[in-house]
């Protein structure tokens, strides 16, 4: 259950263009800085092929310029040690 | 495997929310209005004010709490303890509360097995069973050994059942393993107990010197603040004054080593320099001082029923300069291991009028066998150049753990104390009777047992029944291989109140379930004199009751009704208000409960409204009475004593075949013996077992590299662990170093259970071992 | 990390556009040519070097340098970074002098950057472990592949400390990299003024395995 979470800049001048897009797409949570030109994009799918699917389309994106991973969980990936690791 | 959704909202507002920090980084000044509006966030958390649940600083923080969860940390920025800054385990003290193996349920022992059993049972028993055991064996034979890490009212109720409504001085609290010596420091130098300074003394000093204490990992967030103060003045110097090399060593501007136990000579050596350049401040020693000398040659206390009275004598400033003259720098330098030219150095520090210093010290002079005399020693050298209770002038007695101030010191859960006064005096007896509203006589006039007393009592026999809360003896006794032998022999009943299995919960004839920290409320005390209040916060797991409350079911199965009237909706307050009437007096007023719950941590002695800040100083403190800038109201002769105390050796020092010290002490990570702090991951992660430090040079030529099992050896046990070389800390040659939290490495079966004959407190620093290859 | 790095790729020529449309409107728009050189204590220089800094070099702050530039550099967690920037053809430590700028960062005009700080100043053969960057063209496919690097986030809850998620093997000086303009973006503090930095932060290195607490091994 990968969830994410990126600082995306839009295009020159397409701030309020990209937030829709992006609030209109399936996974996709975003919402815009008051004073700047940027958004913060929070993303949440149920698996990792539906993450991959994702990716492909937020660089279809006109819109927008860049995106900058800045937090990243994913409940499937295991880590062995003494025990099971993680609960659930 | 599917999230929960409430975690999986948890974890989106978690994503958001760092994505905005980062966005703040780059962008400042950036706000995001909308981020509120995220769907299923779970921003909902309300901020509630509590003290840290760890050390002696005392820090104030924000427990964040959602639904009935404690799910975050801030430091409280209106505490001025800390001013919103924590340390690592602080920022993660939550999550100690939420271990797999947390115990909800009480258990009694039946057949060998441990059962659980519904609490309101085990109280029962636990009633019999003293009933019982006091029938049979006498008032002195049940015991109760509690905890600096009691919250006030815990401590209050203990006192209260045990020394007022049974009538035996049988409690004692494992501070005496921590503070017992700075406290008979404080009662022989100036008759009250606690420090005449404040934290605000790090905003005024220029020259700070630690005494054997590693404060960058032990009081991190006092540490720094010192470490501010340098930075942001020019005038700023560190110096740390200590047996081996540790993170404190790296960020000082000095680090002078001496050799173990030495501390005295080095103390000693410090007047004598003083004296010699005429550093002394005549006008404040003159009208505020007097000198004395007691007993020598005092032992070590290693026999059962080791008794030591000292016997104090005044002398005069001649005779304590002949007694100096046994320690100049030159001679000190040959046992000490510090060179005359530091000890120069460091009189100079003192001596220089234009410096104000404070002395900052913990568990390096407490853990001593002559605790007492070289907190005398410290007191010595800043009395004789008078920098003492003033802004920055200051011998600072740092305090261990979160309230054995509040608790042990304040309320007095030693054998010997009452919440006012001791047992030995008629009016304190008479005034805790009639608070306590129990017939004249009820408190028995002689102290009984010290803690190693009283865990070799239980050894003996003498005492069958003892209830332990809030601490794990059976890892932290010295020589703990007899301690616990003899709570598990026969005909001893063992009551543990704790909040995860232990060692000592292992040897429990009885488990209850406790509340932890916040899930109970009550006051804790920190070193500088300030009471802090905490609300229950969130509440406790499955059936775990707040000690306090455990003491009190307890106490009306045995009759005592009377004494303990009060309900579960508003028994803290009216311990409070109860409480604070030991303490009516300017020289050590309690704030009202009104007061400590609505604000951030309030120093004592409050009165009329204001804190005190430094004692004994006519500007700060109204109970000064003698028309002086300086008033020591402490002593009948109102003057702070000066002690010629002398260098003795140590109990146990390296010979030809234990030719190594042993030291042992803590590392950030982890609080005293693990069982909270070990449960959060991250604290964990970043320390998952112990070690056994070794000077490189020594490993060399013992042929032992990092990581290698290794045996260490003294004359009354063993424990083999892996080597540490240049880890966390590095030893002088000669000496080891083994941290105590992780209970799978005993390391307090190899210890010696000696102790100063003046305070009763173990010297956990230094006995002899050997080491071989495992 | 491919999807962004094409954005990123576009970013930093707009960048560069940017810039350079900057620098060549600086050049006309200096100093009038027919005004007296050298008065008023040669106040000509303060204008001309406003002209020819960009903005981002006089305000201290740049968040161009961030996590997917650094992570490029690198073929794995904690490896050395390449030298992204022309170094002389004989390159070998005695012609170039890189602690000059990295040794204690500072904004450098020729790379239009702040240089990042070095934290392992004492190793001084630099050119043992950083080699520079000559072509972008494979000899032959690879098929290398390793573990993701630690990502931000690690917090414990929501606004503790985030753990140490690298070792620290040659990555213990946390100012030298978190703090400064030279830092990268996403990872730089403003709370550096703290000085102990490990009261608050203990590792947690999440390219290891996370160790559960059991009594009694």
């Amino acid at each position: 259950m990968p969830v994410l979470a990126y600082i995306a800049s839009p295009r020159s001048g397409e701030k309020s263009k990209l937030l829709q897009q992006l609030n209109a797409m399936q996974h996709c949570e975003a919402f815009s800085a008051d004073n700047a030109e940027i958004l913060i994009l929070v993303t949440d799918t149920p698996d990792t092929e539906a993450e991959k699917k994702l990716q492909k389309q937020l660089n279809r994106l006109e819109a927008l310029e860049s995106l900058s991973m800045t937090f990243g969980y994913n409940d499937e990936l295991q880590y062995k040690g003494e025990g099971d690791g993680h609960e659930d | 495997m599917a999230m929960k959704i409430d975690r999986r909202s948890f974890v989106k507002s978690a994503a958001a929310a760092s994505a905005v920090a980062t966005a703040a980084s780059l962008f400042p000044g950036i706000s995001f209005a909308g981020w509120k509006q995220l769907e299923g966030a779970t921003g909902m958390i309300r901020w509630e004010k509590a003290p840290c649940r760890f050390c002696g600083t005392g820090c104030g923080v924000l427990v964040g709490v959602s639904g009935d969860r404690a799910v975050a940390v801030k430091g409280d920025p209106a505490c001025s303890v800390n001013k919103g800054l924590c340390c690592v385990k602080g920022y993660h003290s939550v999550q100690a509360l939420y271990g797999k193996d947390r115990i909800t349920r009480a258990q009694v022992r039946k057949n060998g097995k441990m059962v659980e059993v519904p609490i309101q049972e085990a109280l029962d028993i636990i009633a019999a069973k003293m009933k019982e055991t006091i029938s049979k064996h006498g008032k002195d034979s049940v015991a109760m050994y509690g905890s600096g890490q009691w919250s006030i009212p815990d401590g209050y109720v203990a006192s209260k059942l045990f020394k007022g409504c049974i009538g035996t001085n049988n409690v004692e609290a494992n501070a005496r393993l921590c503070m017992a010596s700075a406290v008979t420091g404080f009662m022989t130098s100036f008759g009250l107990d606690e420090p005449m300074g404040c934290y605000e003394d790090i905003d005024y000093a220029n020259v700070f010197i630690t005494w054997g204490n590693n404060m960058a990992e032990m009081h991190p967030v006092l540490f720094s603040r010192m470490l501010a103060q340098r930075k942001r003045r020019s005038d700023v110097t560190i110096i740390d004054f200590a047996t081996r090399s540790t993170r404190t060593s790296q960020a000082a501007d000095k680090s002078i080593l001496f050799n173990p136990q030495t501390d005295l000579a080095v103390a000693n050596a410090i007047c004598y320099e003083i004296i010699r350049n005429d550093w002394v401040n005549w006008d404040f020693v003159n009208k505020h001082v007097s000198f004395h000398k007691g007993l020598t040659n005092i032992g070590y206390g290693l026999e059962d029923n080791f008794a030591f009275q000292d016997k104090g004598e005044g002398i005069d400033f001649e005779q304590y300069k002949a007694f100096l003259q046994d320690y100049t720098p030159e001679k000190v330098e040959k046992i000490s291991g510090v060179s005359a030219r530091d000890i120069k150095y460091m009189a100079s520090l003192y001596g220089d009028p234009t410096k104000k210093v404070t002395s900052f010290w913990c568990m390096g002079m407490n853990q001593h066998t002559r605790g007492t005399w070289i907190n005398n020693l410290v007191y010595n050298i800043h009395l004789l150049v008078g920098k003492i209770s003033t802004p920055g002038n200051s011998p600072f007695s740092l305090t261990g753990q979160p309230s054995a101030c509040g608790t042990v010191r304040e309320v007095g859960t030693l054998t010997h104390k009452l919440p006012h006064g001791v047992v030995m005096n008629k009016e304190a007896r008479e005034m805790a009777e009639k608070i306590w509203d129990l017939p004249a006589g009820s408190i028995d006039p002689k102290p009984t047992y010290h803690t190693v007393e009283m865990f070799r009592a239980l050894d003996r026999g003498d005492i069958r029944f003892m209830w332990i809360q809030v601490t794990n003896p059976m890892v932290t006794m010295p020589k703990l291989r007899r301690y616990r032998d003899g709570a598990l022999k026969e005909d001893r009943f063992i009551v543990v109140s704790d909040v995860y299995p232990t060692p000592t919960t292992d040897v429990a004839d009885v488990i209850l379930p406790a509340a932890m920290w916040v899930e109970q409320e009550g006051m804790f005390g920190n070193s500088e004199r300030r009471t802090q209040h905490f609300d229950e916060i969130i509440p406790p797991p499955g059936e775990a009751m707040s000690d306090t409350w455990q003491i009190i079911e307890v106490a009306r199965r045995l009759g005592y009704e009377k004494q303990f009237p009060w309900s579960q909706e508003e028994y803290i307050p009216r311990i409070w208000e109860e409480y604070r009437r030991f303490h009516d007096s300017p020289k050590h007023n309690m704030a009202p409960y009104k007061v400590l719950k609505a604000r951030s941590g309030v120093q004592w002695p409050f009165v009329n409204g204001k804190e005190t800040r430094w004692r004994y100083n006519a500007e700060y403190d109204p109970a000064c009475s003698n028309g002086e800038d300086i008033h020591f109201y402490g002593k009948k002769d109102n003057r702070a004593w000066i002690w010629a105390r002398p260098y003795e050796p140590a109990a146990e020092s390296p010979d030809q075949e234990y030719n190594f010290w042993l030291n042992t002490g803590r590392v950030i990570e982890h609080w005293h013996t693990g069982s909270m702090t070990r449960r959060v991951p991250v604290l964990h992660n970043s320390m998952p077992a112990a070690y056994v430090e070794i000077n490189p040079d020594d490993a060399a030529d013992m042929g032992i590299v990092n990581g290698e099992m290794v045996r260490i050896i003294s004359r009354r046990g063993e424990v083999t662990m892996p080597a540490s070389i240049n880890g966390r800390g590095v030893p002088p040659r000669g000496m080891v170093f083994v941290p105590f939290f992780d209970e799978s490495y005993l390391i307090n079966e190899v210890t010696l259970d000696a102790f100063c004959p003046i305070s009763k407190q173990p010297d956990y620093k230094k006995c002899a071992v050997k080491l071989e290859k495992a | 990390m491919n999807r962004t790095e094409r954005n990123i790729g576009r970013m930093k020529l707009g960048f560069a556009a940017f810039y350079l449309s900057w620098v060549l409107l600086a050049l006309p728009a200096g100093a009038a040519d027919d005004i007296p050189y050298g008065f008023d204590s040669s106040g000509e220089k303060i204008f001309a070097r406003f002209n020819e800094t960009p903005l981002a070099a006089i305000s201290g702050i740049d968040g161009r340098r961030n996590l997917i530039s650094f992570y490029e550099l690198r073929q794995y967690p904690g490896s050395p970074p390449k030298i992204p920037h022309k170094v002389s053809p004989s390159f070998s430590g005695e012609t170039e002098n890189c602690i000059a700028c990295h040794g204690r960062g500072g904004y450098d005009v020729t790379q239009d950057a702040y240089a990042p700080v070095t934290p392992h100043p004492e190793k001084e053969l630099c050119y043992q472990c950083h080699v520079p960057r000559l072509t972008d063209e494979l000899f032959v496919e690879t098929n290398w592949l390793s573990v993701p690097p630690p990502r931000l986030g690690m917090s414990q809850m929501g606004g503790s400390p985030t753990p140490i998620p690298h070792s620290l093997q040659l990555r213990d000086d946390c100012i030298a990299c978190h703090t400064g303009p030279g830092a990268v973006a996403e990872i730089r503090v403003e709370h550096g003024t703290r000085g102990n930095c490990r009261q608050c932060h203990v590792q947690f290195i999440v390219t290891e395995p996370v160790l559960e607490f059991t009594r009694n091994k």
